[in-house]
């Protein structure tokens, strides 16, 4: 039973080629083999790929072991269809079409045609496969992406995240979406803020108030009057007003905390403040000012006004009187001690004898009755008990072996206890020690002591010793004013002593910091013979170290070296941020005494 | 051939071709480099306080000037639709686009004062200077490749160089039908082959890996070594056309490495823009929020 092939094929035209065929046989052999009954030119095609059989009214497809052809639409090894409905088959890039045939007709018509182009795929019209656009993501695509991440993660987010927080009130202590806006670390002292920018930046767009930084700081107070303030500063150039327009157009009031105590500049102390913030002020402010007390100052190497210690200048009856005096007026300080520090410090004579007795080194020095405070600020008042009685013994009397001492600050006492010590008998015998003059160690000292007790043995009793102590030569009379007695009476009295705790109010002077320079360096002590000599360092003993901001000198100091904005008391903040490292702590020295 | 003794200098100046970074004598780079010169000679004159950085007069000023200059940098990509001539040339604004956009390089960067930090002000720095690296990668390819790329053409048309595979497929087609089912296999899946497809890296290294073609041609090389009669002839005419379609292939892969050099800059380039935008309006609008 024949099959009548009929091979389709088209003309560079499209024109329809058929060629047709007769195989008389029941089988026939597909594949790419010249020698198979239907030879088709498709490397797709195995060499042997399949065959048909009619077997009366079915025809049956098998294929090589391995291989598959499409009959029918389903892809099968081997199948069967009937004559009379035909079938399709697609091998590879062929189709071969068996049409309906009435099971009694002798032979099957069979089309075979190429249906794609095999392999080749390549289109030649392909200008655009060269460029990159076919395998890459658009680039509008991309860009609208991205424009849409980046504003949503550094936008929203942090938006987001502030008006989160609105609505709480506990402290932040994780990270917060609105910090990737943060220009810089906070400082140290603010670092706790570091997750509530809110903290300070109170109001969406409205520049950083005072409000925020008062919030916390309730103790700071101001500079001084705003109103004085306000006429100190300087005349603005015509710069400086457009300066001060722009920053007013972009809501940046002057004068605000921020101006000097800028943020975001990192995680360390907080900068220093520069000179020209008090200099703009103070180079020129009595001539802003008349009425200041304050001397012009700008930058301190230059241009610094006389230091102004505060001086006991007076008394009223037992207050002293303060006044703060130029030093270059040098002005006689009334302590009501009598000291003189020449005598004292001298490498000759008795005292420096005394020291060595004491085995205190060949002289005296300033630290042997000079202590620095705790703290290094300054010195301990010196007290006579501690610092003057190691050589000034006022022992008067000797029981057994205890020392009887007259009681220092309090000459009622001390005329009593020598009234007692005489008691209206004449003098037993003579004191060892004598009771009316300093006790000098050593044989020629007691001699001399005992000189002294056959001079009152020619009139002893108790008034004649009680008028020499507080007469010259007397053990008070030496150091102390002695405010004589009405007369026909005995009350002597003492003139009270007083020192400044704090000379320099206004300004900071730290003695651990100059711990490298000796006291002589800035005191002239060895050269002064009375206790009213002022022994402070004038301008130009500091300026031999320090000068201005800008300055050869060795030490370049800024007005906050010595001097706070906010504060008169204590430290200014400049010094203890460099100290401590800019956590705060209460670090106020109060006008001791004196005062 | 009346042209023929016109000696070059008498030809007008707009006769020779002058490029876009030649463009008036380098009129944009002179721009670009006083812009800079002005820039750096006020970061060194003024004295930032408390230190440089965006936050003072200076930094606001450059921070404005930069952000207008990314802006307009910007628009080229909308001026470039228009090509015109004259004082504003698309040559011009190109010109000015690549010598303005590598100033920005030390206008940003004094803007910036040197302080950075993990913020959106960096990131708009760090996305800012990318762009303009991949810019410059641009310039660069645009300067330097396409020569290189007409070069690796070896004079043929683009459609000629598909064509010429086209037909060695065609010429293989028919070459390999007397062979083995596996070898035939083998040869189909060379047919396969589309140098096309490869995707931005294996376009950029041009690397014959995993081209079919190749291994198709070392199976078959083994297979002719132990072929023999006809089928030995039928290898051979196909290890023949194999031969010719990898180095055809080639051709295509090394074209196509240099356009995809001359190309991928731009897909890092406009992307980025947008990127780097967003994050300009982040940056700006992060200073007024918390002022």
């Amino acid at each position: 039973m024949p099959f009548v092939v009929r091979t389709v094929s088209h003309s560079a035209e499209g024109r329809e080629i058929v060629r047709s065929s007769r195989i008389e046989a029941d089988r026939l052999t597909i594949g790419r083999d010249p020698e198979c009954d239907i030879h088709l030119t498709d490397l797709a095609v195995a060499l042997r790929h399949a065959t048909v059989e009619r077997r009366g009214p079915r025809l049956a497809v098998a294929c090589e072991r391995g291989l598959t052809v499409e009959l029918n639409g389903r892809k099968v090894a081997s199948g069967e269809t009937d004559v009379a409905t035909g079938a399709d088959i697609l091998l590879a890039s062929h189709a071969l079409r068996f049409m309906p045939t009435p099971p009694a007709a002798a032979d099957v018509a069979l089309n075979v045609e190429r249906i794609t182009d095999g392999a080749v795929k390549l289109d030649k019209a392909g200008e655009r496969l060269f460029s990159l656009a076919p395998v890459m993501p658009g680039k509008r695509g991309m860009a609208w992406l991205l424009f849409l991440v980046v504003l949503a993660v550094c936008i929203g987010w942090p938006i987001k995240a502030y008006y989160d927080r609105q609505h709480r009130t506990e402290t932040f202590a994780r990270f917060q979406a609105d910090e990737i806006w943060s220009s810089g670390h906070l400082s140290r002292a603010h670092a706790a803020l570091q997750h509530d920018c809110s903290a300070c930046h109170v109001k969406p767009f409205e520049s950083v108030r005072d409000n925020a930084c008062i919030a916390c700081h309730r103790d700071v107070h101001g500079h001084a009057d705003p109103f004085r303030l306000a006429r100190a500063r300087p005349d603005l150039t015509a710069w400086g007003r457009l300066q001060l327009r722009v920053k007013q157009a972009f809501d940046l009031p002057p004068g605000r905390c921020i101006d000097c105590h800028t943020e975001h500049q990192g995680q360390q102390a907080m900068a220093p403040t520069p000179q020209h913030f008090c200099s703009d002020c103070h180079a020129d402010l009595t001539a802003k000012l008349p009425d200041t007390p304050i001397g012009n100052a700008g930058d301190f190497g230059k241009a610094h006004p006389d230091f102004r210690p505060a001086v006991i200048t007076g008394w009223a009856g037992d207050r002293p009187i303060l006044q703060r005096l130029p030093i270059g007026a040098h002005p006689r300080e009334q302590s009501g001690l009598k000291f003189p520090h020449a005598l004292h410090l001298s490498g000759v004579g008795g005292v420096a004898q005394m020291a060595r007795t004491l085995g205190m080194g060949a002289a005296l020095e300033c630290a042997d009755c000079h202590t620095l405070n705790p703290d290094g600020v300054r010195f301990r008042p010196v007290e006579m008990e501690r610092n003057c009685a190691m050589c000034h013994d006022l022992s008067f009397d000797r029981v057994g072996g205890t020392l009887r001492t007259l009681r220092h600050g309090d000459p009622a006492q001390v005329i009593a206890d020598l009234r007692a010590l005489y008691g209206g008998r004449t003098l037993p015998r003579p004191a060892i020690l004598s009771p009316f003059a300093r006790r000098l160690p050593g044989t020629a000292a007691g001699e001399r002591g005992e000189t002294r007790y056959f001079r009152f043995a020619g009139a002893p009793g108790a008034d004649a010793a009680i008028r020499a102590v507080f007469s010259p030569g007397g053990a008070c009379y030496d150091c102390h004013t002695v405010r004589a007695p009405p007369s026909g009476s005995l009350a002597y009295r003492i003139a009270p002593v007083a020192f400044p705790a704090r000379y320099i109010q206004h300004g900071w002077f730290d003695h651990r910091s100059h711990a490298s320079q000796s006291c002589a360096g800035c005191h002239a002590a060895s050269r002064s013979n009375a206790a009213a000599d002022l022994l402070l360092p004038d301008l130009r003993t500091c300026r031999t170290c320090h000068g201005g901001e800008r300055t050869r000198k060795p030490v370049a100091s800024t007005c906050a070296m010595c001097h706070d904005y906010h504060r008169d008391e204590g430290a200014p903040a400049m010094i203890i941020r460099q100290r401590i490292g800019a956590e705060r702590r209460q670090s106020v020295a109060r006008l001791e005494g004196g005062g | 051939m009346a042209t023929r003794g016109i000696p070059r200098t008498t030809l007008g100046e707009d006769a020779r071709h002058e490029g876009f970074l030649r463009h008036k004598g380098f009129r944009w780079l002179k721009v670009a480099i006083a812009l800079c010169l002005v820039c750096l000679l006020a970061y060194a004159l003024i004295d930032q306080q408390p230190r440089p950085s965006g936050g003072t007069a200076y930094g606001y000023t450059l921070g404005t000037i930069a952000t207008l200059l990314i802006l307009w940098l910007t628009m080229l990509g909308v001026r470039k639709r228009a090509m015109t001539r004259g004082r504003w040339s698309l040559k011009g604004w190109t010109s000015a686009h690549v010598y303005l956009g590598l100033s920005l390089i030390v206008v940003a960067t004094l803007h910036t004062g040197f302080d950075f930090g993990w913020n959106v002000h960096t990131l708009a720095y760090a996305l800012m200077l990318l762009v303009i690296l991949s810019g410059l990668w641009g310039v660069v390819a645009y300067a330097t490749l396409p020569e290189a790329l007409s070069n690796s053409r070896s004079e043929m048309t683009r459609p000629q160089m598909i064509d010429a595979v086209v037909k060695l497929d065609r010429q293989l087609q028919t070459a390999a039908q007397p062979l083995a089912d596996a070898d035939t296999a083998v040869v189909l899946r060379a047919l396969a082959d589309d140098p096309f497809r490869a995707g931005l890296f294996r376009r950029l290294s041009a690397s014959p890996r995993g081209c079919r073609t190749d291994g198709a041609l070392a199976g078959l090389r083994r297979r002719l070594a132990l072929a023999t009669g006809e089928e030995a002839e039928a290898l051979e005419s196909v290890v023949a056309l194999l031969e010719r379609k990898s180095a055809a292939l080639a051709r295509i892969r090394q074209y196509l490495r240099l356009r995809a050099l001359l190309e991928v800059w731009l897909y890092v380039h406009v992307p980025l823009t947008f990127a780097l935008i967003a994050a300009l309006a982040a940056h700006i609008l992060s200073v007024f929020f918390y002022w």
